[in-house]
């Protein structure tokens, strides 16, 4: 899974050139690919006004105020803020979890979400995985819910094994397995069904730094080639610049979108439009360099 | 490997879970066990003495055969009346003659096959009454106040009146067995439900699992740990109610179980045959506690979610 394996790939899209594109992905956005809705084709998800409230000792408090944004099929959408500030929540509201109170999150047309595999979700901690079950388990048994015969099941769970570098530990179990490797599995499986839109939520949160930017890497190269839809949550400005297309910005609690900011073409560190928007975002987050020159990862 | 096994050896030598093969492998070979020799289990800082350098086996059946070689000593010895008390020889004779004649044979049978039903019946109930209590809040308020008001209370006291109930027959014991096992398996169960982990609930509802497909195969799994340790208290009390009814009930003349046999044995002073009995229902307790052990060991302690057991 090398970040090279395709190169250009994402470049060379064009109206209606994305299926073969995807190669041997064959039938990861047969949804997306399925329904040519005119016009609308391109948004998969629009959060319009969206507010978030939860109920805290008899006090109802409101953690995301109004945020408004809308997504395109095959981008990769970062949500970053302050902790606190509904981020997370507001993930959780697109996978089908929390209702809203107020506002509208359309999906793919559909605006009544609940849980479903069409949105797979890959949370921050390890223990989201089935302990019972092998790695190669964990990753075929959601295709035997979805309606996949056992045997392609198995062969289609083998096959995002090997891409995310996971065959070796394909009989092991869950506790058996590092942090990092626990996540990997996790994206796995989440890939394998071949979703609509994958839901990140803060998956690297909880990994050392260095295991962090090789799955942050290993991430990219992925989703380069599946040209996967992801909404990614993060509280670290350099993972959003890293991953995403377009990084939106929320506020301290109650929040708002205050900027989304297009984070697409820039250079590395040495590019001076990089340095400008990597200011940009620290001076919206209220941050200093100082606060963050120390958890950076 | 006992509980009392992990409690006695030092934590760091203990076998991590899941990484050593079970059985005992881990256990130094008797010809490492040389003072001054490295083994594997060696701690830093501190002195082994020869006795805990022994494998764990061998200083069991040392601690065994002492025991019963001053059994043997004192009933030979002091010439204790065989009316009262019986020496090991004559003891381990009348469970040979006992197993051959199928006198025991049979009153394990019986006792067995009681408590297999009546533990089954018990379990399923169980089941039903976890289920309903997570399903509904009713359920809930059913399931917390019937172990709240029925699970102090020894379900063999039930015994007198489940015989007018059901007759002198085993239906009455089985009976009550399968309410000394329904309500530790419904609390076990229960807390296993409710202690499902947050986020494994939202992955598997995010695959659209919900109803009785989310209970087979995500909650109860991951209530395993606690199901093992209620079947395991479940067996506890169930054995020691079934042996206790038979007691009671074996006067009676009903079903020869152990429980009667010892009674039987005692009233034509057989004394070697009442400690034939006993001797059978130690072991038995001994198998299926190793047993159980066993499946644990190969699921729930295997997949990490409970250490050894």
């Amino acid at each position: 899974m090398e970040a090279g394996d395709v190169p250009g790939e994402r470049d060379a899209e064009g109206p209606g050139g994305t299926m073969a594109a995807r190669g041997s992905e064959r039938g990861a956005t047969e949804r997306g690919g399925a329904e040519p809705t005119g016009a609308m084709e391109s948004v998969l998800l629009s959060v319009d006004g969206a507010r978030i409230c939860y109920r805290l000792r008899k006090q109802v408090v409101t953690a995301v105020e109004s945020a408004t944004f809308s997504m395109d099929r095959h981008e990769r959408l970062m949500l970053i803020g302050p902790s606190g500030c509904g981020k997370s929540t507001l993930l959780k509201a697109v996978a089908g979890f929390i209702p809203l109170a107020g506002g509208r999150i359309t999906f793919d047309g559909h605006e009544d979400l609940t849980p479903g595999p069409d949105r797979a979700v890959v949370f921050q901690e390890f223990d989201q995985l089935f302990p019972w079950r092998t790695v190669l388990e964990n990753v075929a048994y959601p295709l035997r819910v979805v309606g996949r015969e056992r045997s392609e099941a198995r062969a289609i769970a083998e096959r995002f094994l090997e891409m995310t570098g996971l065959t070796q530990a394909a009989d092991r179990h869950p506790h058996e397995l590092s942090g990092g490797m626990k996540q990997r599995v996790a994206i796995a499986r989440a890939l394998a069904l071949e979703p609509a839109m994958l839901l990140m939520d803060e998956p690297f949160g909880s990994l050392d730094a260095i295991t962090r930017a090789r799955l942050q890497r290993e991430l990219k190269a992925i989703a380069d080639r599946t040209r996967v839809s992801i909404l990614f949550v993060t509280h670290s400005i350099l993972e959003a610049m890293t991953l995403g297309d377009r990084v939106v910005v929320l506020g301290s609690p109650p929040s708002r979108v205050l900027d989304i900011v297009d984070v697409r073409g820039l250079g590395g560190p040495g590019d001076p439009r990089y340095v400008e928007t990597q200011a940009h975002l620290h001076e919206l987050l209220g941050a200093t360099d100082e606060d963050l020159s120390g958890v950076e990862g | 490997m006992s509980k009392a096994e992990a409690a006695l050896a030092p934590a760091d030598e203990a076998p991590k879970a899941g990484e050593l093969p079970r059985g005992g492998s881990w256990w130094r070979p008797a010809g490492l066990a040389m003072p001054g020799a490295q083994g594997g289990r060696g701690v830093a800082g501190r002195r082994q003495s020869a006795w805990s350098r022994l494998p764990t086996w061998f200083r069991r059946l040392i601690v065994f055969v002492v025991l019963v070689a001053f059994w043997q000593f004192y009933v030979t010895v002091k010439h204790v009346n065989h009316l009262v008390f019986s020496s090991p020889s004559a003891a381990m004779t009348a469970v040979i003659d006992g197993w051959r004649n199928g006198q025991i044979a049979h009153a394990t049978a019986t006792t067995l096959e009681v408590l297999v039903i009546g533990m089954a019946i018990g379990l399923v109930v169980g089941l039903l009454f976890t289920v309903a209590a997570t399903v509904t809040t009713v359920g809930k308020d059913f399931v917390m106040m019937m172990t709240a008001m029925i699970n102090p209370l020894p379900s063999i006291a039930i015994l007198p009146l489940a015989i007018i109930w059901f007759g002198l027959n085993s239906k009455a014991l089985i009976f009550v067995i399968a309410l000394a096992v329904v309500w530790p398996m419904a609390i076990n169960m229960s807390t296993g439900f409710t202690t499902v982990n947050p986020t494994l609930l939202m992955a598997a509802r995010n695959l659209g699992l919900h109803g009785s497909r989310m209970i087979r195969d995500v909650l109860i799994p991951a209530a395993l740990p606690y199901t093992m340790s209620g079947i395991k208290v479940s067996w506890a009390f169930g054995w020691r109610t079934v042996i206790a009814a038979e007691l009671v009930f074996g006067t009676a003349g009903g079903s020869g179980g152990l429980g009667y046999y010892i009674n039987n044995s005692q009233y034509f002073l057989q004394i070697p045959n009442v400690f034939a009995g006993l001797i059978t229902i130690a072991v038995i307790g001994i198998a299926v506690e190793t047993m159980l052990n066993m499946v644990e060991k190969r699921t729930v302690v295997r997949w990490g979610m409970q250490r050894s057991a």
